[in-house]
């Protein structure tokens, strides 16, 4: 269904750090860095998988810097909208229930994403998150000591991301894949192309990826 | 003076009684190096902060406005000194709370709500110098290796007391806990008392009063009481420590700057007169976001408090759109009687003239409420709610 479009990929919001002992989040800006730059290049690699040729968005000052902002931060409430009552179980809407067995995925952000900068140029628009939280030495310590002692699970890291598709013309939302336990190492060139493939994993029109092929 | 400015008074006096150690305000310390990050910690928080402030350069809250962004980095820049500043970016963000924050890499947040309670220069010296005091001292990495390090701590402690239960185990774990976060919201209140130490001492450096510093906490005071005596809750105490609180209490802020302010400065301009010109154009919507938070007390206190160097005609409209958007009878004739004085004092207002004349209308004035309503619509003939206005002003 999605052959030689352009899509427009919007600066993606990556967050990497650490899990302290206690759970915090402790932000490594060399990580994030690294991440940044390794999702980009896996990114490029793998859109000729996708058969679409994939264009990082223009950088954009004044008002079209406010409007891309704002379709950030609108795509983020959606998706995370999806996420919470239409794709898990326990919080569905009795409407996105009813969705959901007629195959129907009805989103939208709007007409208005055609004034993003860069849009014109392009079919679709391609959000990205990604959070990375890798847990540190003393968490795993914790999370050994309480398994062998009180048998307590403790979760050491968390990865989380999303990736969504958006049509430049009308705004709605055309497909969108999240994930809490994401595989692949993004402070690494192979793990971060690892990662990619999973985000991306279903994108319309795709050739099927052997490697993530999912197991359920 | 109005009581309640006398009862903060009561409350500031009253911490003073405390004993503090003359002559211990911290001076500025030497600047040598630019500021720069230091250690996996404090370059993560950077990175944070960086992504934080380029979703605040897109923020529609931001208020983009050179000559407002221009004089309040003036200030900064006045009171830590033109290089520190350097280190500083300065955004005007329409909020309407009483606050503002240096983030680690130099964001300056000013809130509007701040700039519509500062009476001078000096004042909005004072906070502007402790937030600078926070960023110099770097409290945000300290403060969150305190966070870490407590629940690191309650982390294995929670997990030693799961493995041997009991009465006794429960008791000391529970111990441990409120003596760590004591111990960690304690750490927070001092990193506060040491900015502004830092803040007083730039002020007595500076060229501004410093003995202004005190005042605005005992505003703070008094408008927490003016809120509170409005919607009829207890009187707030502002001399003792909750368990979590961030901050040391208004009274103890008081009484430590005042003590601290350098006698010699008493006699120094406060820059009152500059800070009210250069806020003016900003007042009408300011106010008109104050009130709409509802905090009848607060509003009233603030207007009146602006007041104090005269009445003019946006004092009185915001005064006259707080009483009639509490809107009681009794309210509508007391707004009507401020937009009266509003408009004699400015007849080309014609907000005024609107909330004249819709207070006239509901308390019964039709024709002369009407009136009102015919000059807005001459005022503003396009305005929004020109067509709503015109079918109230025709109504036989």
């Amino acid at each position: 269904m999605l052959r030689g479009k352009t899509i427009l990929l919007l600066r993606p919001t990556i967050r990497v750090g650490a899990q302290s002992t206690g759970g915090m989040f402790e932000a490594n800006g060399t990580w994030t860095e690294e991440a940044r730059r390794n999702i980009a290049v896996a990114l490029a690699n793998v859109q000729e998988r996708l058969d679409n040729r994939v264009v990082a968005a223009p950088e954009a000052y004044g008002d079209a810097n406010r409007l891309a902002e704002e379709y950030g931060s609108l795509f983020a409430a959606v998706s995370a909208s999806v996420v919470n009552y239409q794709f898990f179980k326990g919080n569905r809407l009795p409407t996105k229930k009813r969705d959901n067995k007629a195959d129907v995925f009805d989103w939208s952000v709007g007409p208005g994403v055609a004034d993003l900068p860069g849009a014109r140029d392009a079919d679709f628009a391609l959000f990205i998150y990604d959070y990375d939280a890798y847990g540190s030495t003393g968490r795993k310590l914790l999370q050994v000591v309480a398994m062998l002692g009180p048998r307590i699970a403790i979760s050491s890291g968390v990865h989380t991301g999303y990736a969504g598709l958006v049509d430049l013309k009308t705004g709605d939302l055309l497909w969108l894949n999240a994930d809490t336990h994401m595989g692949g190492d993004v402070r690494t060139p192979d793990g971060a192309e690892k990662r990619v493939r999973e985000l991306l994993q279903g994108f319309p029109g795709s050739k099927p990826d052997p490697d993530t092929a999912p197991a359920r | 003076m109005s009581p309640l400015w006398l009862s903060s008074g009561l409350w500031v006096a009253a911490a003073m009684l405390a004993p503090i150690t003359a002559g211990a305000e911290t001076l500025p310390p030497t600047y040598a190096e630019l500021y720069k990050p230091h250690g996996v910690d404090e370059i993560g928080i950077w990175q944070d902060a960086d992504e934080d402030e380029r979703r605040l350069t897109a923020s529609p809250r931001v208020i983009r406005d050179e000559a407002l962004t221009g004089y309040v980095k003036g200030v900064l820049c006045e009171t830590v000194g033109p290089e520190r500043c350097k280190a500083a970016r300065v955004y005007i963000v329409r909020t309407p709370i009483f606050n503002a924050s240096m983030a680690p890499n130099g964001t300056v947040r000013v809130f509007s709500g701040l700039l519509l309670r500062m009476r001078s220069e000096a004042e909005l010296a004072t906070v502007l110098g402790h937030e600078f005091g926070h960023f110099q001292s770097r409290h945000s990495v300290k403060l969150f290796k305190a966070e870490r390090g407590a629940s690191d701590v309650l982390s294995w402690a929670g997990l030693l007391a799961a493995m041997y239960p009991g009465r006794d185990t429960r008791r000391m774990f529970g111990d441990l806990r409120y003596s760590v976060l004591g111990h960690y919201f304690r750490y927070g209140r001092d990193t506060e008392r040491e900015a502004d130490r830092i803040s007083i001492g730039y002020l007595n450096a500076g060229r501004l009063r410093p003995q202004v510093a005190s005042e605005v906490w005992q505003h703070a005071i008094a408008e927490g009481l003016a809120s509170a005596a409005a919607k009829g809750l207890r009187k707030p105490r502002y001399d003792t420590i909750a368990f979590a609180d961030s901050h040391p209490p208004n009274a103890e802020r008081a009484a430590t700057l005042a003590a601290l302010a350098a006698l010699e400065g008493i006699g120094r301009d406060d820059g009152a007169a500059r800070y009210a010109s250069a806020m003016a154009p900003f007042l009408p919507q300011w106010l008109d976001d104050q009130i709409r938070l509802n905090d009848f007390g607060a509003s009233a206190y603030v207007i009146e408090h602006l007041a104090e160097g005269g009445w003019t005609a946006p004092l009185w409209l915001a005064r006259g759109d707080l009483y009639r958007l509490r809107g009681n009878p009794r309210d509508l004739v007391a707004a009507t009687d401020f937009y009266a004085k509003a408009v004699a004092l400015d007849p080309q207002l014609a907000d005024a003239q609107r909330g004249l004349g819709l207070s006239l209308i509901k308390t019964g004035r039709r024709v002369e409420g009407q009136a009102a309503l015919g000059r807005y619509l001459a005022l503003r003939p396009d305005a929004p709610d020109a067509a709503t206005i015109a079918m109230l002003a025709k109504e036989p």
